[in-house]
């Protein structure tokens, strides 16, 4: 039956074809093969030109074995690589990421207390960075930190912990608090060489670093389909107590602080950005269970680039206190000393205070910048003559390479009671091995 | 009824997820542009160095880190051009594009790498680079190895477009082909010139053209250039017939500029990325005009 169905087939097609023959003309069959030829010619014509290019490209095979040969031989003599380098497969690359950083400072000053460095040179602070991927979902950072006036500190030791639900990461351990700008970065980090009146007085010399637990993640911006505007939140619970020398909040420990941030950024284009941030934090200033102290802080950062090298960046925060305690110091063995600040001292309960800094990129190497402070103090004495510390520093900045950088600054200081004081730091920092601080 | 129905989900949601594009996000631009290349409509793609900047000290953004967090791919150099990359990763916490994990993608692998140190470097040879010199992205032979990279990582996260990427693969395979014949007929013309770079960025190209470049403005790597160095410099250019000086955008051209009058030989600036002059709007684009333009001054 398939036989006779493909022989069927066969002589349908055979007749139709000695049909057309019958149809064509001679001279359609002329043009056919003219069409044919021209199509023939352009075929021998590309493939002339392809196996010019293949000759072409032989060539070039031929000339780069050559070369990679010369280039073998250089290798052994150390100059070029021509495989990528192989692994080196050693117990060695689990070793974490180590970099030290030292800030030694010089500061002459009119004041006549021997404290912090004065009218000398000092290794104010050398911090050791450890660091390393714990697992995929987690790292461990550790600064600590050596003096040749402290005692060695414990800065950071922190994990980092990642892919938590809705996108979310925590920080578990000690470190610096996202609270503000200056307050959350290394002294190496600053643009000025001390940090801002406002956060020294509030927050301690060197800012806040405590442990405890932090989250943060991103949430869905109403302004903005795409990532150019961020609204990043942090929320944290930290140890109770106070930076050196702060006076925010008492100094127990076990009397927990909590804050909170939102810190909104707007990428306006490659050369310039804008960021807004509000930090709420709760504290307590003495022993008992009660809240007596919350600081509400605002911060802004502008920069713009000029281009590649010219920057500009304007900085400033504010911080209002809400209080219903003066700040009591305690000795270090938990007594209240009768000369420190004590309960019935008097205080402020909405102290306040600023800082406004401005820094501009001159060159690859120069910095030059300058920045306003503005603080109440909480405490009141009564030998103030003034109603606040206030000052004003200039700076220069030399980069002398990525890993070194000078700093000569000049400060003008007025305290509240009644004081002067005017300042030089001539500050030198240097970076050595692995030294990689997070994002801000 | 309800079969159909719930048919009917199933197709309108499986066909929303094929339509969605993938995320990507890359260290440069130039990476930026191979995966647009391979990936069409299939891939998203931004970037987080403008083509403006120096890469070796790109400031990330908060921008920059929501980016990564929400890549489901990101592309990276694999050397240590990018500083700035792990602390950018760290704070975008996306476990899916860390080191290692199957949406990260270092486009070094399988690439050709030059001035690869021999022996123990250290810091006071200037801001020198442990695995060889990073730059090799300008290369006009690294541009079919990291398409092939890109179009494999691709392919691994999105199987069912095999097809469409290893179209656009042989598609771009084909312009590169025909651009590096170009390029190999404008090589023959450089063989043997001697060029100054500002920075020791442009070895790989160097290389390619045959010609020689062994002296910088900046006496060692990211360090600035000094007035003795430059005096130095100056009297290499006069006694040895250097042909141009040769730097990227990204860097101040003042000290070029005035050695480029006091020397009297013509003072290039080449692209290093896509998208830092007009005419270097995708890979063949930046190396067609960096080529061209040096062959352009040996010609003349």
């Amino acid at each position: 039956m398939k036989k006779i169905f493909v022989h069927a087939l066969a002589m349908v097609a055979l007749t139709s074809v000695v049909k057309a023959e019958d149809g064509t003309s001679l001279s359609t069959l002329a043009s056919s093969i003219s069409e044919l030829r021209s199509v023939v010619a352009e075929l021998s014509k590309t493939v002339q030109q392809q196996q010019g290019e293949l000759s072409s490209l032989r060539a070039e095979n031929v000339a780069l074995k050559q070369k990679a040969e010369k280039a073998e031989v250089a290798s052994t003599a150390g100059s070029v690589q021509v495989a990528p380098p192989a692994p080196q497969r050693t117990l060695g690359q689990f070793n974490p990421d180590i970099g030290i950083v030292a800030d030694i400072t010089g500061l002459s000053s009119e004041s006549s207390e021997d404290e912090e460095g004065n009218d000398r040179i000092s290794a104010r602070e050398v911090e050791l960075v450890i660091g390393h991927d714990v697992d995929p979902y987690t790292r461990l950072d550790t600064t600590i930190t050596f003096s040749d006036f402290e005692d060695v500190t414990l800065e950071e030791a922190y994990i980092t912990r990642w892919g938590l639900p809705l996108d979310s990461s925590a920080r578990f351990g000690r470190f610096r608090p996202k609270v503000g700008i200056s307050s959350a970065v290394h002294r190496d980090q600053l643009d000025t060489a001390d940090q801002p009146l406002v956060i020294q007085r509030y927050f301690g010399v060197e800012g806040l670093y405590k442990s405890g637990l932090e989250l943060s993640g991103f949430v869905p911006s109403p302004f903005s389909s795409d990532e150019s505007v961020t609204h990043q939140l942090f929320a944290g619970v930290v140890e109770g107590g106070i930076g050196e020398e702060g006076t925010l909040f008492g100094e127990t420990r076990r009397r927990l602080s909590y804050y909170g941030r939102l810190r909104n950024f707007w990428e306006v284009s490659d050369y310039s950005d804008l960021s807004l941030g509000g930090t709420y934090m709760i504290g307590s200033s003495d022993e008992d269970s009660g809240y007596e102290v919350g600081v509400l802080g605002l911060d802004l950062v502008g920069q713009h680039h000029f281009n590649s090298t010219n920057k500009l960046k304007i900085q400033s925060e504010f911080y209002l206190q809400d209080r219903d305690a003066p700040y009591i110091e305690v000795s270090e063995h938990g007594e209240i000393e009768e000369s420190e600040p004590m309960a019935g001292s008097p205080y402020r309960s909405g102290p306040w205070g600023m800082y406004a800094l401005a820094d501009y990129r001159l060159s690859e190497s120069f910095a030059l910048g300058g920045r306003y402070d503005y603080v109440k103090l909480v405490n009141i004495s009564e030998d103030d003559t003034r109603s606040a510390d206030q000052g004003w520093s200039a700076y220069l900045t030399y980069y002398q390479s990525e890993f070194a950088r000078w700093r000569a600054q000049f400060e003008h200081l007025e305290f509240a009671s009644g004081d002067e004081d005017n300042r030089v730091f001539l500050q030198g920092t240097f970076a050595i091995g692995v030294h990689k601080h997070s994002l801000n | 009824m309800k079969i159909r129905i719930v048919l009917l989900i199933l197709a309108v949601v499986s066909s929303a997820s094929a339509e969605q594009p993938l995320r990507v996000v890359t260290t440069l631009t130039t990476f930026a542009s191979l995966v647009k290349e391979i990936g069409g409509e299939q891939v998203s793609v931004q970037s987080v160095a403008s083509p403006n900047f120096n890469p070796h000290f790109i400031e990330a953004k908060p921008s920059d880190v929501l980016r990564v967090k929400k890549a489901d791919l990101f592309v990276h150099g694999g050397l240590d051009l990018e500083a700035w990359r792990d602390p950018l990763v760290n704070a975008a916490g996306n476990v899916n594009v860390r080191s290692g994990a199957k949406g990260e993608l270092a486009l070094s692998n399988g690439i050709r790498l030059l001035q690869v140190p021999d022996r123990a470097v250290s810091r006071a040879e200037g801001d020198i680079h442990l695995f060889g010199n990073p730059h090799y992205y300008i290369d006009p032979r690294a541009g079919l190895v990291m398409a092939q990279s890109i179009a494999s990582k691709l392919i691994e996260l999105r199987p069912d477009s095999r097809e469409y990427f290893s179209t656009r693969l042989r598609e771009f395979e084909e312009r590169l082909g025909q651009a590096m014949i170009r390029w190999r007929a404008a090589a023959a013309k450089t063989t043997g010139i001697r060029l100054v770079g500002y920075h020791n960025e442009w070895v790989y190209l160097v290389d390619f053209l045959g010609a020689e470049m062994s002296q910088f403005l900046e006496p060692k790597p990211g360090i600035p250039p000094s007035p003795q160095h430059v005096e130095k410099l100056l009297r290499y250019i006069k006694e040895q017939g250097v042909t141009a000086i040769v730097q990227s955008s990204y860097f101040p051209d003042d000290v070029g500029r005035k050695l480029s009058a006091d020397g009297a030989v013509p003072l290039l600036l080449l692209c290093q990325n896509v998208g830092e002059a007009p005419e270097c709007s995708d890979f063949i684009g930046l190396v067609d005009f960096n080529i061209t333009s040096i062959a352009r001054l040996v010609s003349q």
